[in-house]
This record gives structure tokens, sequence and C-alpha cells, in this order.
């Protein structure tokens, strides 16, 4: 199979400062790769250079076999962090611009336009001026913006940011049909427990370099084990259990990241002596403990 | 071009025909236009009609003023009569008495007429004058001749001389008619003939008192308004002053007491000289005033006759670098909001995803040109349309013409598209530069500054300019680009050798190169940038760095 996008050794820099380090990664074709990174970590900007709108300083960039973005930007689509649509323009209408800029004939853009906002219940707003929708409706048609002209790369930088529950779902069921009708989805998100859920394969970045890359499973199990614990009580009594190396703990919920000859089922017996145990779930360590472990801190959010 | 930049004009052109902005533009001139033919017109025909009342001590001064006042009237009349005989509605020269249109036809006839009627007595050097000079002197010979014949005091008949009195005996025999019509028009009915009669103005009335009641009774109407002015003629205005009085409570309008004096100077002078035994001949031309005739150069190097459409012309370009200015600065300024808008939507960075920052701000430029080309041009059409009809319409006639065929000037015209389109290149290119490293209208007024002063010169420049079309200061601002466009249109009248037409326009070209280069680079980079605008030494260190790079601001560093 072969690669969507190959990024070898990019590298950008904002004056004394370096936004981007030497990042590699290849990302197969047909796939959704998470971008995960906590803010300020360098996704914007790198994928600001995958877009053709930053030039990185060093390193070199392949997109659907081509050396930069000009002469692919029909075959991408792109919703950026910070979007807006043009007050003053109906739905269908800016819908139909953005599939025109994508090359798409004026005609059957204003026809995927209209069975877009159909097939995903804003068929009776297609006159409605984008200034008199709602933020939620708003972010629905950016999202529709993004992929009316059926690209074969989708890249999204912080998708689920601001989204309420219903469009979260709406992103997620986009990016999966995506990913159905063989088109490679990338996105990029702060927030771990997002691309766990979804992603083939991701790349950690923190401070403009890669930490750790490849399909999630591989990743995964380079951290070991742990237990997803819910409970209630005293969260104090979590610490200094046997064989528990540390503890990331959420007040109702916790991680116990377990050394390598822990024994869950001593842990649980004194657990239960402690506090109210709701769930009690032996399993791989989550992205968020593998991001923790790599950058050897706190992860800020 | 490139198809995304059509794209992006098109949706950029459609978007602003939906403004309120743009239909108030596309009225807005109309409107004005339309004002400025209407408001003259009508005030002209609403001016109340002046009334006022003379005491005539001397016995003879008020009657010969009155014969002196029809004398430019008939004129006139017998001018508006020779201009209507081919009318469009026979009806306008119906209008005139059956003995006006008699006369009006035979001085229309001019030399031809004038040697048919006389024979062998045509004097030679009548044919030295043109048909219209002929016509001219004419009309006025007539004028007098029906005015004031049995007047011995007429001596601005020198010039009834230059035309033999047997040339207009014809009309000289309706003299009766005419005067009597004359004498009986009503103030109303005076205007029909001509908005400048003197008639139609000023109108004298008259009281079935004497003496000191009179006199209160005038100054009693003047003070309830009901007369504007009254005058008091001395019993000896040959002698002197003494006794001559003018009495009104409007002292600013000197319309009617300066048109009163005229005339009684003129016939008192006549009779001093008279009284001193001068010979009325000698006395005319002694006072025969010196009379520059205006004459300008054309550009093949003869002389031309300057023609009050002349003098309209040489103020004309004033108007168009007036609307000129408006045109290039409105809609060049719809740029700059219209850009600082998509930034703070925060559409931009969508957008750049589809097309490169050069096709978005060419085609942004683009689409507000056909926006202020339709503007333009229907500014065009309808004062073309406006200053043709509207006139027409309300009825008025002659000056009113001079203007028409100014505004419809093709040259002019063309000037003012052409200038419009290489002026808003210009300061389009620099605004849209300015609103791409903006975040508010608050940010942009602030750089706007510069751009506002360096658009007012040309404003300031405008009457200076006028008055001398190829002056230095004139040929100087042509040369500096921001300036080229008005200074150019303003200097129309002159007009401008080919060579600075072509050195001028060559220059300001190479400058919207430039231009369009710098905001180029200023628009990549500003359009992605939020955080207070960049200083001037920092966009300056933009136009030296490589296309994608971002230099780094100082409190970055």
């Amino acid at each position: 199979m072969t690669d969507a996008l190959v990024l070898d050794g990019v590298t950008k820099r904002f004056g004394k400062n370096v936004a981007v380090d030497s990042m590699s990664m290849n990302i197969p074709q047909g796939s959704i790769y998470g971008f995960l990174g906590p803010n300020g970590s360098g996704k914007t900007t790198t994928i600001r250079m995958v877009m053709s709108i930053l030039y990185p300083d060093e390193g070199t960039i392949r997109i659907l076999g081509q050396p930069n973005a000009e002469s692919v930007k029909d075959r991408l689509g792109y919703l950026p962090e910070e979007k807006g649509l043009y007050k003053k323009m109906k739905t269908a209408e800016i819908l139909a611009y953005f599939g025109t800029l994508k090359g798409m004939d004026r005609h059957e853009a204003k026809r995927k336009a209209s069975d877009l906002l159909d097939h995903y219940g804003l068929g009776d707003r297609k006159d409605a001026k984008c200034e008199s929708m709602s933020k939620g409706m708003g972010q629905k048609v950016q999202l529709l913006g993004t992929i009316i002209h059926d690209p074969e790369l989708v890249i999204l930088d912080e998708p689920f940011s601001g989204l309420d529950p219903v469009n979260m779902e709406l992103m997620r069921d986009v990016i999966l049909s995506m990913k159905k009708g063989g088109r490679t989805v990338i996105f990029s998100t702060h927030v771990m427990a997002q691309a766990e859920q979804i992603c083939d394969a991701i790349l950690l970045v923190n401070k403009g370099r890669k930490i750790i890359d490849g399909p999630i499973t591989e990743v995964k199990k380079t951290a070991g084990g742990g237990i997803m614990l819910d409970y209630t009580g005293d969260g104090a009594a979590l610490h200094g259990l046997p064989g528990v190396q540390r503890v990331n703990d959420s007040g109702q919920h916790a991680e116990l990241i377990l050394e390598d000859d822990a024994d869950p089922q001593e842990i649980l017996r004194q657990l239960v002596d402690k506090v109210t145990v709701r769930r009690f779930d032996i399993r791989e360590a989550s992205l968020h403990e593998i991001f923790v472990r790599a950058v050897g801190g706190k992860v800020d959010e | 071009m490139s198809n995304k930049t059509i794209l992006v004009a098109q949706r950029e052109y459609v978007e602003n025909l939906r403004t309120k902005t743009f239909w108030v533009g596309i009225f807005f001139f109309p409107i004005i236009i339309s004002l400025s033919i209407v408001i003259p017109i009508w005030l002209e025909k609403t001016k109340d009609v002046r009334k006022y009342a003379v005491v005539d001590h001397s016995g003879w001064l008020l009657e010969a003023v009155e014969k002196r006042a029809a004398m430019p009237d008939l004129e006139k009349v017998f001018k508006a009569a020779i201009d209507d005989i081919d009318a469009k509605d026979p009806a306008d020269f119906e209008a005139y008495p059956p003995a006006v249109q008699e006369i009006a036809r035979f001085l229309a006839g001019g030399k031809e007429k004038a040697r048919e009627v006389l024979g062998d007595k045509f004097p030679a050097a009548l044919e030295e004058l043109s048909d219209e000079e002929f016509r001219k002197q004419y009309v006025k010979a007539v004028a007098i001749g029906i005015s004031m014949l049995d007047s011995p005091q007429i001596a601005a008949a020198q010039r009834f001389g230059m035309i033999p009195r047997e040339a207009v005996e014809e009309a000289l025999a309706r003299r009766e008619e005419i005067k009597t019509w004359y004498d009986s028009l009503s103030p109303d009915d005076a205007r029909e003939f001509g908005s400048t009669l003197s008639r139609g103005r000023y109108e004298r009335i008259e009281l079935d008192l004497e003496g000191e009641e009179l006199i209160a009774k005038l100054s009693e109407m003047v003070d309830r308004e009901k007369l504007f002015a009254y005058f008091v003629i001395g019993d000896d205005p040959i002698a002197g002053n003494e006794g001559f009085k003018y009495v009104s409570n409007n002292l600013t309008d000197e319309g009617l007491i300066n048109w009163f004096e005229r005339h009684a100077t003129a016939e008192v002078r006549e009779r001093r000289f008279e009284a001193e035994n001068i010979d009325r001949e000698l006395a005319a031309e002694i006072q025969m005033p010196v009379d520059f005739e205006m004459k300008k150069v054309s550009s093949t190097g003869e002389e031309e006759e300057v023609e009050k459409t002349e003098i309209v012309r040489q103020w004309a370009p004033v108007a168009f670098v007036y609307f000129l200015w408006m045109a290039v600065f409105s809609i060049s300024q719809m740029l700059l909001t219209n850009t600082i808008e998509e930034k703070s939507n925060r559409i931009l960075e969508v957008l750049l995803s589809s097309v490169s920052p050069l096709q978005l701000m060419s085609g942004k430029i683009v689409g507000i040109m056909w926006t202020g080309l339709t503007m333009i041009l229907s500014w065009v059409l309808s004062t073309i349309v406006l200053v043709t009809f509207l006139p027409g319409l309300l009825g008025a006639k002659g000056d009113v013409i001079d203007f028409a065929s100014i505004a419809r000037d093709p040259f002019l015209l063309t000037s003012f598209v052409v200038y419009f389109l290489l002026g808003y290149l210009f300061f389009a290119a620099l605004l849209v530069g300015i609103g791409s490293v903006c975040n508010t209208v608050k940010e942009a007024n602030n750089l706007m500054m510069p751009v506002t002063v360096m658009l007012m010169l040309p404003l300031f420049a405008m009457i200076p300019i006028s008055k001398d079309p190829n002056g230095t200061l004139a040929k100087f601002l042509s040369y500096i680009p921001p300036f080229t466009p008005f200074v150019m249109m303003n200097r129309a009248a002159g007009p401008p050798t080919n060579f600075e037409y072509v050195a001028t326009s060559i220059i300001l070209v190479l400058a919207i190169v430039f231009v369009f280069w710098a905001a180029a680079k200023i628009f990549r980079i500003g359009i992605l940038m939020t955080g207070k605008p960049p200083s001037p030494m920092e966009m300056l260190r933009w136009l030296k760095a490589p296309i994608g790079q971002v230099p780094v601001r100082h409190d970055e560093e």
C-alpha cells in the first residue's frame, strides 16, 4: 500500500524557537491517523506545512505522491482549527462555493451541496444565511464543506474541539465513512481518548519532536499493563499498593500503572478494603499514560 | 487569470451586489445629479417676483429706465424665439406673439436676409462678420429699435449704426405691436420666455397716493413685506444724487438695485453729455469699454474662439476628479473592510486549502473591481440620461445644454473610466495589504492614516490645477503614481500632451505592479497572523523574506 503522506526530517523554526523538529512520518492510504500532542506542540504548524500554507525550513514532504500540496489541493480536504463561514451567504451556496473552488463543476457542486444538507439533517436550512445558524449547525456546514468534493485525503485540525455531543458523533461518523470509502483521514487532537477510539495509527508529539508513532496496537504494547478503576472513596488509599508503579487519579476514576510482575488479584483485594470498587478492568495502558511516560511528566492539557 | 481567481472574483461580485452599500452607491449619484439639475431650475422657477415701487420726482427717469430695461429682455426673447423656430414641439414657437414669430424668422435669415433687403447698399464691412456675430448684432439692433427708437438718447445705437436701419425696417414696422405685448406681459408669463427676463423678476406697482402719504404707505408695505423695496428719484438726476433713496428690508439681495441703477446711470450719463452739448455718437465712442475677446490656441496652433462652453469645460474636470476620488476611495475601502471581515470570520485558512494566497488576493481585487465598474458605468449612464432628458422634462432652456454636452464628452468619460481602473488597482493593492494585517477596522484606521493623507492631496490641489492645468505643480504631481489618476483627470481641460499621457501611465502601471508584488507578500503572511498589526519596519522585512517563510516578530525573538 502506498503512503498518502510522507514527512522526512521536516523542521520549522520561528526565530530561535523550533516549532517542529525533524519530524518524520509515513501515513498509509486508507487509514485513520491521529496526530496527538498537547497544545503548542507543533501540530498545527506541521499541518500547515503539509497544506503548503507554510514552507518547511528543512526536510521534505510528499503528499499524494507530489512534493507539495499546491498541485493536489483539489484532492485534499482541510478543516483548520480556526474556521468560519461567510456570514451573509446561504448554507447551500457556501457549500457549492467550496466545491467549485475544489474544481467541481458548478451544477455538480450545487447538487452535492443539496444532497449533503439533506443527508445530514439540514435540508430545511438550505436557504438560511450562515449568520442565522446555531454554532452546532455552523460546525456541521464547515465539516460538509471539507468533504463535499470527496477528497482522497482529509486533514482535520482539532476537529473535536468545541463540538457538542451530537456533532462529536457526526464527526466520528464522517471520519469512519471516509475510511470505508478508502480515503485517508489525518486529524490532530490533544485529547488522547478520542484518538484511542478510532485511530488505526497515531503519532505522539511534544515540543515539536516526535515521541512515538505506529499502529495503535503496537504503540500500546510498548507501554505494558494497567488497571482501569472506577471507585468511590478516598483517593489517598490508591497510593502504596503493591506492584503499582504510578496512579493517574481523576477522583472517580483512576488508572493504575503496574510493574511487570505485579499481581492484580492482590491489588483488588487490598482495594476492596479501602474504597468501594465499581469497576475493575485489567488492560493495556492508555495513550495518556504512554504519553505521560514518554515525556516523563504531567501532560499539559 | 486562473479559474480559481475568477471563482473568488465572482463570489465577491455577487456578494457585493447584495449589500446595501452597493445600492446606496448606485442610486446616490443619480440622485445628486438630478438634484443638481432640478434644484436650480426649481429655484429659478419659484423665485419670488420682487415687487417694487418708484417715486419719481424727476418726471422722466423712470420712463427712460423702463425703456432701457426692455431692451435686453427683448433681445433674449428674440434669441429664444430664433432657437425655438426648429423646436421639437411646434407649440413652443407658437407661444410667441405673431409679431415676434415673424421677426424671429426674419432675424434667423441673418446676413443673407439683410443682403436681400439692402441689395447694393449692403455695407462691405458687414461681410467680415461671421453669420453668428452678425445675427447677434442684428438681434440687438432690433431690440434697441423696438424698445427705444424714439428716444433721443440712443447712444447704444452706435452698434445699431452697424446694421443699417433699412435692414431692420421690417422688424420696426411691428414695433408698436411688440411693445404693447411686452408692456402687458405679466411676470409669470415673462418667465415662460426665459428665466432671466427682468420682466419676470421685478414687478413695479403703482399706488394712487402722493407725497408724504405715499412714502408712509410704501414704508409700511416694505415693513410688512408686501413690497420688496421702493426707490425715490430726486428732482434733478442730471445735477446729482440728491434725493435718491432705496428702501428695503433685504439689503443683501442686490439684484434689484443693481439692475435699476445700471439702467438709470446709462440714461443720466447720456443726458449729461447732451446737456454739455457733447455729440451723442462721440460720447458713445468715448464710453466704449475696452473689450478683450477671449480666444485660445487650439492644438493646430490656430486661434479659437472661446465660448461659454469652453469655460465650463475648463472647470468640468473638477467635478470629474471629485467623483473619481469618491469612487476610488469608497470602492477600495470596500476591499479593506471585506478583507478584515474574512479575517475575523476565520474563513481565510479554509479558503487557503483550495486557492493560493495570490489567487485569493487577485480574485478579491478583481471581484471588487467589477463591482466598482458596475457602479461607475451606472453613474456614467445615468448622468448621460439625466442631463440629456431631465432639463427638457422640466421645461428649462438654454443654459443647461452646455453642461450636458460636457457630461457626455467621450474624452472625459473615457479618461474617467480608465483612471478609475488605474487608481483603483493602485489603492486596492495598498488597502488589501493593510487589510490583511489588521484584525479590526479600528486597527486598520490607524494604518490607513498615511494613505488617507496621500489621498487628500489631489483634492487640495484640485482648484489650483484647474486654474493652471499645464503648470509646474500639475506637471510634477502627474508623475507621482498615487496622484496620477486624479491630477491627469484634473488636467483634462489643458489637455496634457500625448507624451505626458504615455509617460505618466507607464510610471503608474509600474507602480501598480510593484504595489501588487508587495501586497501579495504582505497578504500571504498577514492573513494568517493574529495579534497586533505589524509596524511598517516589520512589513518591510516581510517584503524581503522568501515566500512561505514567516519572519519573526520582534516581541517573539
